[in-house]
């Protein structure tokens, strides 16, 4: 699929929604993934698939249909169906019709490589073997995904816009373990040649083994060191919280703080859909996407938006551009546990989980790593625990900011947070 | 046109020499109406249709999907599964559990036909749900939805089978958010889907159901905090329906064990060599896997591999039995047979082991829930399924709840919020002493257990009677 046969599928969709007002949004992703576990290859796919919606509305009514075939026949049918469902619907007393003509998409540098776009197989092939040829080294299993993913999206409008983008991505997400010692990575680029995985394995191997003969942490007051991968887990929560109009309807932490400090100065969260994690220039509805400041210096600047609610309140339409970047400092992970005369060290987090929207109260665990940390040294290991924090608490306890780094959707420094009370429920 | 695609595709794959292959062909069609606050928020259908070819090659798996069932597409699945296969192949032997070639047709339940109901019948019954539901202002926030799918499938294989499936779900969908005194709270109305048709809509009543969300909405945002400290837990169905899918259903899939999700979905607390032999509760407990259950939905007839529906207990009596299997993973934990878990998302999804039906079996005839509830001398009552975290092995969890009511005495005090209970999966389920009849079973169809890599979603049922938990560290919070 080609970026041109995308929009030229989305502006037929439009053709065929025959009402007043249409959209159209077309997505094609070849997925292209090899799966292995305890040092086998377990899966093994090569896929590719189109989906397109289309919406049509009548200037007061509107409904959607989601289909996977192109021609003209299956459009038609489709948008059938989908005018006989809007036809079927009440009026809409929030009916927007598509955004104006003229609307400009940011362009996405460097979101495409030639060759990952082609999904070689003896790349994927070679790298999990790689890996476990490693693990088998160390004495260790190893378990993961190296995927190879081409995106084609496309939009057009009943207004006259008309967008695409495209995109590759790589990831290699593994973890090695031996009983319950373990270590994980993930490694995530544009292209295959920024995909370090070769020094990574050995790293993860290495970290696998000093996390043996886990103890339990013994309680008291410590500074928290989080890897990036662990803030990148948890900084989601925060972001699918940060909806203005739940906001102004009482239902979340940011009710009635816009403008107004909610966390530390040290903590200032955006998206830069053309920074370093790469985002996307339109959603599925056209709006374009912007560069935009959520919290700073722990201050909220901005909550996503859609566009009634943003006509209705006199904001800007905004939505989170499948990126997030927490501003950082300088030195890695290394350089702050040297820092810390007391503390402990988390690799990562996992199953977190709301326990309260309204105080944005989170739950979860540690998982791969974590370490006590005493005079600038990282000693032993101790078991993984649960915890329940609030994240906006926490980051006004930020005490050091390290250099940030890509995971995936996020570009985020690793983070000392002070002051925080272990066990941690 | 789906039988053809099906079997053409085996054809090539036999024509390549595969050592094993099968495909899948698949048709569905969703429909979803989501109301906000009254208005319809989400009106959408959904037509897919494509093969999903799996092939062995030198002992590695490949799969290639197609969409639509056009030769050409049909052809270049099955080609692109037998060529990555190939890609990986080396000197191991892949060794699936023995299955006789599989013939015949598996419709589910359906009385009366979902899609037959008009767009315009069941937005009305949406508005007026959501209308009763907000008749309060402090009702801030109300979702109703309804969601019909249907799915046909046909599956063939190298080895001679071929069946065909045919599926409807249905769900129903009710929460009401109510604001007041600086808070917000929210409770659900949901039994969940079912293989089913408009008949488990109207059985659901969603009309009785507004008035019921609003009025504990409000009495939960203005209830006191949770008590903290060891206490009972009475816990009904469909509260029991979540934690039996993360502390019981996760745990006894065979490819955790065999350390196949390690990286994602994680390992379990069991071993291979835990079969019959390793306490998980007390021997009241029972869990019993049913993917014969007419209305559950894993009941497909036969599982992504042509493996039929079966039953049999995961628990015992308090003591772990077998894992959940495919056919690859069944020899690897001593097992002669697959137990038929084996599912994938889509047709373009890789299927993989995924958790049965199962219930916890209801206690005694003539067990009521205020039997249980009467020699509690302080606990909570948990109804309805909220926050939930458990470890990656499965043992660590914490669980939140829908509606809460303090018992004090062996009577109930009133309405809690924020309470959540903390433990171990057999110290909890050891912990349980008592089980309501027959008559209090509810069930749980769900329909967004994640799992794999990539992530697949996939839909199983699960129920309880109300279950008596004694001595578990209960708080808020903080």
């Amino acid at each position: 699929m080609t970026a041109e046969r995308a929009v030229e599928i989305a502006a037929k969709a439009v053709e065929a929604g025959g009402t007043l007002h249409a959209s159209a949004f077309v997505s094609f992703d070849r997925v292209a993934s090899v799966r292995f576990g305890k040092n086998s290859i377990t899966q093994n796919q090569d896929t590719g698939s189109v989906s397109v919606t289309l919406t049509v509305g009548d200037g007061s009514r509107k409904a959607s249909v989601s289909f996977e075939d192109t021609t003209p026949e299956s459009m038609e049918r489709a948008a059938s169906k989908a005018r006989t469902l809007m036809e079927a619907s009440p009026a809409d007393p929030e009916y927007m019709p598509p955004p104006e003509e003229g609307q400009v998409y940011p362009f996405i540098s460097d979101s495409l490589d030639p060759e990952a776009a082609e999904c070689p197989v003896q790349r994927r092939i070679e790298a999990v073997k790689g890996l476990i040829d490693t693990a088998e080294g160390f004495g260790l299993e190893a378990g993961g995904i190296c995927s190879n993913v081409h995106t084609v999206m496309a939009h057009a409008s009943s207004t006259g816009n008309l967008a695409s983008h495209e995109k590759t991505a790589v990831t290699l997400s593994f973890t090695m373990d031996r009983g319950s010692a373990s270590s994980f990575r993930q490694l995530h680029h544009e292209s295959w040649g920024s995909i370090p995985w070769r020094e990574a394995s050995e790293q993860v191997a290495r970290e696998a083994l000093a996390n043996a003969d886990q103890r339990d942490g013994e309680p008291g007051e410590y500074s928290i060191i989080f890897e990036p991968q662990a803030v990148a887990d948890l900084l989601p929560f925060l972001a699918w919280s940060m909806d203005a109009r739940r906001a102004d309807e009482g239902l979340t932490v940011f009710s009635g703080m816009q403008g107004k400090q909610l966390s530390g100065q040290r903590f200032t969260l955006r998206s830069d859909p053309d920074g370093p994690a790469k985002g996307i220039p339109f959603n599925d509805e056209g709006v374009p996407s912007r560069d935009s400041v959520w919290i700073r210096n722990g201050t909220l600047e901005n909550l996503a938006c859609d566009r009634y609610w943003a006509a209705k309140t006199g904001r800007e339409p905004l939505f989170l551009p499948d990126c997030l970047e927490m501003k950082g400092d300088a030195g890695s992970t290394r350089d702050l546990i040297r820092k810390t005369t007391r503390g402990i060290l988390v690799r990562r987090l996992w199953y977190i989980r709301f326990v309260d929207q309204k105080t944005l109260l989170l739950t979860g665990m540690t998982r791969d790593g974590v370490f006590m940390v005493r005079d600038g040294r990282t000693e032993e290991p101790i078991r993984d625990f649960r915890w329940n924090w609030r994240p906006l608490e926490l980051f006004e306890r930020i005490e050091a900011l390290g250099a940030p780094e890509r995971k995936s959707y996020a570009f985020v420094p690793p983070v000392v947070v002070g002051g925080v009370k272990f066990p941690c429920v | 046109m789906m039988k053809q695609a099906a079997q053409r595709a085996i054809e090539i794959l036999e024509s390549l020499g595969v050592s094993y292959g099968d495909a899948r062909a698949e048709t569905a069609t969703m429909e979803k109406m989501v109301f906000r606050n009254g208005r319809l928020d989400q009106g959408i259908v959904r037509d897919t249709a494509g093969l999903g070819v799996r092939a062995v090659v030198g002992g590695a798996w490949g799969f290639g999907a197609s969409t639509g069932f056009g030769l050409e597409s049909v052809d270049a699945a099955a080609r692109r599964a037998f060529e990555i296969a190939v890609a990986a192949s080396g000197p191991a032997v892949k060794r699936l559990a023995p299955l006789a070639p599989q013939r015949g047709l598996y419709r589910g339940p359906l009385e009366k036909d979902p899609f037959s109901v008009s767009p315009g019948e069941k937005m009305a019954l949406l508005e007026q749900v959501s209308r009763e539901t907000m008749k309060d202002q402090r009702i801030r926030e109300c979702y109703a939805w309804l969601w019909f799918e249907n799915r046909k499938r046909v599956f063939a294989s190298t080895e001679g089978s071929l069946v065909e499936t045919d599926l409807t779900f249905s769900e129903p969908f009710l929460m009401a958010t109510a604001v007041a005194g600086g808070d917000a709270q929210s409770r659900s109305l949901q039994d969940g889907a079912r293989i089913a048709g408009w008949e488990w809509i109207e059985k659901c009543d969603m009309k009785g159901w507004a008035e019921k969300a609003r009025e504990e909405a409000l009495e939960k945002v203005l209830a006191p905090e949770s008590p903290e400290g060891v206490m009972d837990l009475l816990l009904d169905g469909i509260h029991l329906s979540l934690t039996m899918h993360e502390s019981v259903g996760h745990p006894t899939e065979s490819d955790r064990v065999l350390g196949w999700e390690s990286n994602m979905a994680g390992r379990s607390f069991l071993e291979v060599g835990d079969q019959r032999s390793a306490v998980y509760g007390s021997h009241l407990v029972n869990f019993m896997a049913d993917n014969t259950l007419s209305y559950g939905l894993a009941s497909w007839g036969w599982d992504d591999e042509g493996v039929p529906g079966q039953k049999w207990h995961l628990v015992r009596n308090g003591v772990f039995q077998e894992f959940g299997t495919v056919r690859e993973t069944g020899p690897l934990v001593g097992r002669t047979y697959s137990r038929g878990c084996c599912r994938a998302m889509d047709y373009s999804s890789f299927p993989i082991n995924r958790q049965p039906n199962f219930i916890l079996e209801p206690g005694p005839e003539g067990v009521t829930p205020e039997d249980l509830l009467k020699d509690m001398k302080l606990g909570v009552m948990i109804e309805g399924r909220g926050s939930f975290s458990i470890d990656q092995r499965r043992l660590n969890f914490q669980f939140g709840g829908d509606r809460f009511q303090l018992v004090r005495n062996g009577r109930i005090e009133g309405p809690l919020k924020k309470v959540i209970y903390r433990s171990q999966t057999p110290r909890f389920w050891g912990s349980c002493d008592g089980i309501a009849d027959a008559r209090w079973l509810r069930t749980m169809g769900v329909l967004n257990c994640g799992k794999g890599e990539p992530a697949q979603s996939a839909r199983m049922t699960h129920g309880a009677s109300w279950a008596r938990f004694r001595n578990v560290n209960v708080g808020g919070g903080k």
